[in-house]
């Protein structure tokens, strides 16, 4: 499988430092569809537009800037940016190792993973390895997309994961929807619903559970391809937005739709 | 008892039928940027333009359309995808109970908080039971013209609806390849040693978003006309895999 690493550096504990990639855990599985000129079906692109020229900006006039009073900035350089934490850019440091069950789920964030880079692979393993062992995850911090993340980093199997963790004043207070007559206890009734629940236990298999919406898309997209396919001119230019994986995963559901009928 | 519902539901399973009022549970605070045009500082919009004609396109020219095959596209309108939008229903329907932990988190999407509306008696008792048990519900229900894919579990008082990524939008560990590297006993020892060396609870309330103030604190001072320096970012030297053992019992020495 080709992964496309989003940021390279180094994962590290104590003294140990591991060269790395991160990649993503999400698949696009989504099916994505472009938008095109309805006259000519040329693909579109998006672009930035300055109101006052009225004209198509290119990227290295785009600057980015923080508003410090209705329409007066602050620009702010990429040099800038990446001055502010220079040291937590690159390097990705586990400041404890914490039990996992310790970590309500309402702090998780978007999963991605770490895969080593040339050289790192033994500290990899071993890393991946003792936390499986101890049953510890790590608990670090980095510099991301101009964005400081806190996350956790947890054994995949033989990988290791990395899942960004909201900050806690990010966290609304439960007693924000609760009232304080929240929590009596009612014994005889709680009873009762723990029969109910033990008899519909089961393990835990996603795979019973499709997007159900994505699938008739599918089965449309298969049916239209049939006989309406319109072909958009050759523009000479890189306009994809998208992973270019998408048919094939398509064509899978496709299959997937067909056999289930 | 200040936030405001987003959403009501019924948590159905078996005979019961528990309203619950839905919440955000997270608000993210973040310094928001704009895209300006460098001569003139002018807010940027997005714009869509043809790739062929390189002209602007307004939102009635375009048309949605899929690629089947390289610069071949199927067109859908708008009416025919708003055929296979769910309808609208209040059930957030349970079908089976799961031992809590036994979801991987790279399924989570996204936490909501579950309060209780019309009986706060049915909501006491689900979130008992499900304490008690160590059970999470696995349900799908449909909200704003979408079908969701979650799971119901409690911690803390309240009780937390998490909507969960399909399989085939998490990608597999298997899929990276990786092997696992020849380790000695020694080595997993000083790494074991050290990871319980550096073991301590997860205090969230101890972690702040210091990359933000500074962020803040060089805008400000952008703003009052100062001077800002520039650092390049740091790397690393990395650990060679020759001096893994070594690096560790280091290691060991300065944290203990």
């Amino acid at each position: 499988m080709a992964v496309h690493e989003l940021w390279t550096g180094t994962v590290s504990f104590s003294l140990v430092a591991i060269p790395v990639q991160l990649v993503s855990a999400v698949a696009a599985s989504r099916i994505s569809f472009r938008m095109l000129h309805a006259k000519d079906y040329a693909p579109l692109s998006r672009r930035m537009l300055c109101p006052v020229e009225g004209k198509i900006v290119p990227l290295h006039e785009i600057v980015r800037g923080f508003e410090i009073a209705p329409d007066k900035y602050i620009v702010m350089t990429r040099e800038e940016l990446e001055s502010v934490s220079p040291e937590r850019s690159r390097a990705i440091e586990i400041i404890d190792f914490i039990d996992i069950g310790d970590v309500d789920p309402v702090y998780y964030g978007r999963p991605y993973f770490l895969v080593p880079a040339k050289g790192g692979e033994k500290a990899y393993s071993l890393l991946v390895e003792v936390m499986r062992e101890t049953g510890r995850a790590g608990i670090a911090k980095f510099v991301f997309g101009e964005r400081e993340y806190l996350v956790l980093l947890k054994p995949a199997g033989q990988a290791l994961s990395l899942i960004t963790l909201h900050y806690s004043d990010e966290i609304v207070p439960e007693e924000e929807i609760l009232s304080e007559k929240t929590g009596r206890a009612w014994p005889r009734d709680t009873d009762e619903m723990i029969k109910v629940i033990e008899s519909m236990r089961s393990a835990f298999k996603p795979e019973r559970y499709a997007n159900e919406r994505k699938e008739k898309i599918a089965g449309l997209l298969g049916e239209k391809a049939k006989e309406q396919m319109v072909e958009s001119p050759v523009t000479g230019e890189e306009v994809l937005e998208g992973p270019g994986d998408l048919v094939s995963v398509l064509q899978e559901s496709v299959r997937k739709v067909e056999a289930a009928q | 008892m200040t936030a405001r519902a987003i959403w009501k539901g019924l948590i159905h399973f078996g005979e019961y039928s528990i309203p619950v009022k839905l919440y955000t549970a997270v608000r993210e605070q973040r310094i928001q940027f704009h895209l300006l045009h460098s001569s003139d500082q002018a807010r940027l919009k997005q714009q869509m333009v043809c790739a062929y004609e390189h002209i602007p396109v307004p939102r009635e020219e375009q048309v949605r359309g899929f690629e089947w095959e390289d610069g071949r596209y199927v067109i859908v309108n708008d009416d025919e995808l708003k055929r296979f939008e769910p309808e609208d229903s209040r059930l957030i329907e349970v079908h089976e109970f799961v031992k809590a932990g036994d979801i991987d988190p790279l399924y989570f999407e996204r936490v909501y908080y579950l309060g209780p509306d019309a009986s706060q008696k049915e909501y006491d008792v689900l979130a008992a039971a499900l304490s008690d048990t160590g059970m999470e519900g696995i349900c799908t229900w449909t909200m704003r013209k979408r079908t969701y894919f979650g799971s119901l579990k409690v911690r803390g008082k309240a009780i937390r609806l998490i909507t969960l990524r399909y399989t085939d939008e998490v990608v597999a560990a298997t899929s990276l390849d990786l092997s696992p590297a020849r380790l000695s006993e020694k080595e997993l020892k000083a790494g074991s040693d050290l990871v319980g060396a550096l073991a301590g609870p997860f205090r969230p309330e101890t972690f702040e978003n210091e990359h933000q103030k500074r962020l803040q604190e060089m805008i400000d001072k952008k703003a009052a006309g100062e001077k800002i320096s520039i650092f390049r970012p740091k790397k690393k030297k990395t650990t060679a895999p020759d001096r893994l053992l070594e690096t560790l019992e280091a290691s060991l020495r300065k944290v203990g």
